[in-house]
């Protein structure tokens, strides 16, 4: 249900830099965001239809796209995706979601725990680098007049 | 559009605080946890809606100085922080354990950014945060984040040592150059009572660092010999000694009044 709090973060901050920017229409925003956060897609669209409501952003367009996750091992090189880091997560830690009661890794929240709760599935190094999937950010944003 | 969109959003849940104190040390083992979650816990005595954030992402102490043990749980409105004895508590040690985290840069800033942009904390008169030693990426996330905004200070912990001295002055040049208002010097371990005469084992805080920072000693906080074992047998650090409690109590005067009326 974090999505909420991510369509919050990503509404206020546009509506801020279009402010900043005296426009008064935008078209169409483009959210990149990585495949280890896992998302309810459905979820985020649904709360920023909402919050976007009496807002500049209302009537924009706005699509979700998932970058993929890829992870490098400084120390053997190996490499390896979200699939393989997935299977290896531990259950030791997670996050309870309400209402559903549902128990969650960490990394489905912040991804940049990276190294806490992974380690490279040929060597066992926490000395990895995840090099795409991980964060969330505007690609793409086309202002109106 | 290049936009740190966590960053905005936890930069925008802190200018929504009464007030932050950040705790600052220029080194390592001065106590500086010890300090914030004192600090934090008498606030909440006196009435306080406090919170704590640990920030020390590699060595996240304050869930073992508080006992604070449970998961964290995600609504809606975000990540809540655990509830304990009476203050709200933040820190990765809650969400990796005793886990290593090897993680530099650009994304412990991101990591930080998720955690704060995350963070639920709901109306708080104190938001304490506890920095790890030293001015890397913590530090500069939390001065980026912090910038110009009115509702902030900082508490430097240190020892009296002369070792410490230089350290301090880098961490105090930089919080000068920053705008950063400190609140003053909390000079812990200063000193020991035994048998009626106080001893001083590493002196006094620097004068002249006094001096050419323009600051005071807001508290001079003494070694506690039953700190140690209180911790370990569950209990909380500012009660550990009524010589303690008292100086909390007073620094928290320090503090509460420095914001003025």
């Amino acid at each position: 249900m974090h999505e909420w709090t991510l369509a919050e973060a990503i509404v206020e901050s546009l509506n801020s830099f279009v402010e900043q920017n005296g426009r008064k229409k935008v078209l169409e925003v483009e959210i990149l965001y990585g495949e280890m956060m896992e998302l309810d897609t459905d979820i985020l669209s649904y709360a920023i239809e909402e919050l976007v409501k009496g807002t500049v952003l209302e009537g924009a367009k706005f699509s979700l796209k998932e970058e993929k996750a890829l992870f490098k091992c400084n120390a053997c090189g190996a490499t390896w995706d979200f699939e393989t880091a997935h299977k290896m997560l531990s259950h030791e830690f997670g996050i309870l979601e309400e209402p559903s009661g549902a128990r969650e890794s960490p990394l489905h929240f912040i991804p940049d725990l990276a190294q806490a709760l992974l380690k490279c599935p040929r060597c066992g190094s926490r000395d990895f680098e995840a090099i795409s999937g991980k964060g969330i950010r505007v690609a793409r944003m086309v202002l109106g007049r | 559009m290049d936009r740190d969109i966590l960053f905005e959003r936890g930069r925008r849940n802190l200018s929504r605080i009464g007030r932050i104190i950040t705790i600052a040390a220029g080194k390592g083992g001065v106590g500086k946890s010890v300090v914030a979650a004192s600090l934090a816990l008498t606030l909440g005595e006196r009435g306080k809606n406090v919170g704590l954030l640990d920030l020390d992402v590699h060595g996240p102490s304050i869930p073992d100085i508080l006992h604070a043990r449970g998961e964290i749980v995600a609504s809606k409105e975000g990540l809540k922080p655990l509830s304990v004895h009476g203050i709200k508590v933040m820190s990765t040690g809650m969400l990796i354990g005793d886990n290593p985290l090897p993680t530099k840069g650009e994304d412990k800033r991101n990591l930080i950014s998720f955690l704060v942009g995350l963070t639920n904390w709901g109306n708080l008169d104190y938001l304490i945060i506890d920095l790890p030693p030293g001015t890397g990426d913590e530090t500069i996330w939390v001065l980026r984040a912090l910038r110009g905004l009115k509702n902030v200070g900082v508490l430097v912990v240190t020892t009296p040592s002369i070792l410490a001295v230089s350290v301090v002055r880098r961490l105090l040049s930089m919080l000068e150059d920053e705008k950063i208002r400190v609140i003053g010097i909390v000079e812990n371990m200063a000193y020991f009572n035994c048998e009626g005469k106080v001893y001083r084992p590493f002196g006094r805080f620097s004068e002249e660092l006094v001096r050419r920072f323009k600051l005071r000693v807001i508290a001079s906080l003494p070694i506690d010999p039953s700190l140690e074992q209180t911790i370990y047998d569950g209990g909380l650090p500012h009660r550990s000694s009524e010589e303690l409690k008292s100086a909390f109590y007073r620094l928290c005067d320090v503090v509460e009044s420095s914001w003025g009326e």
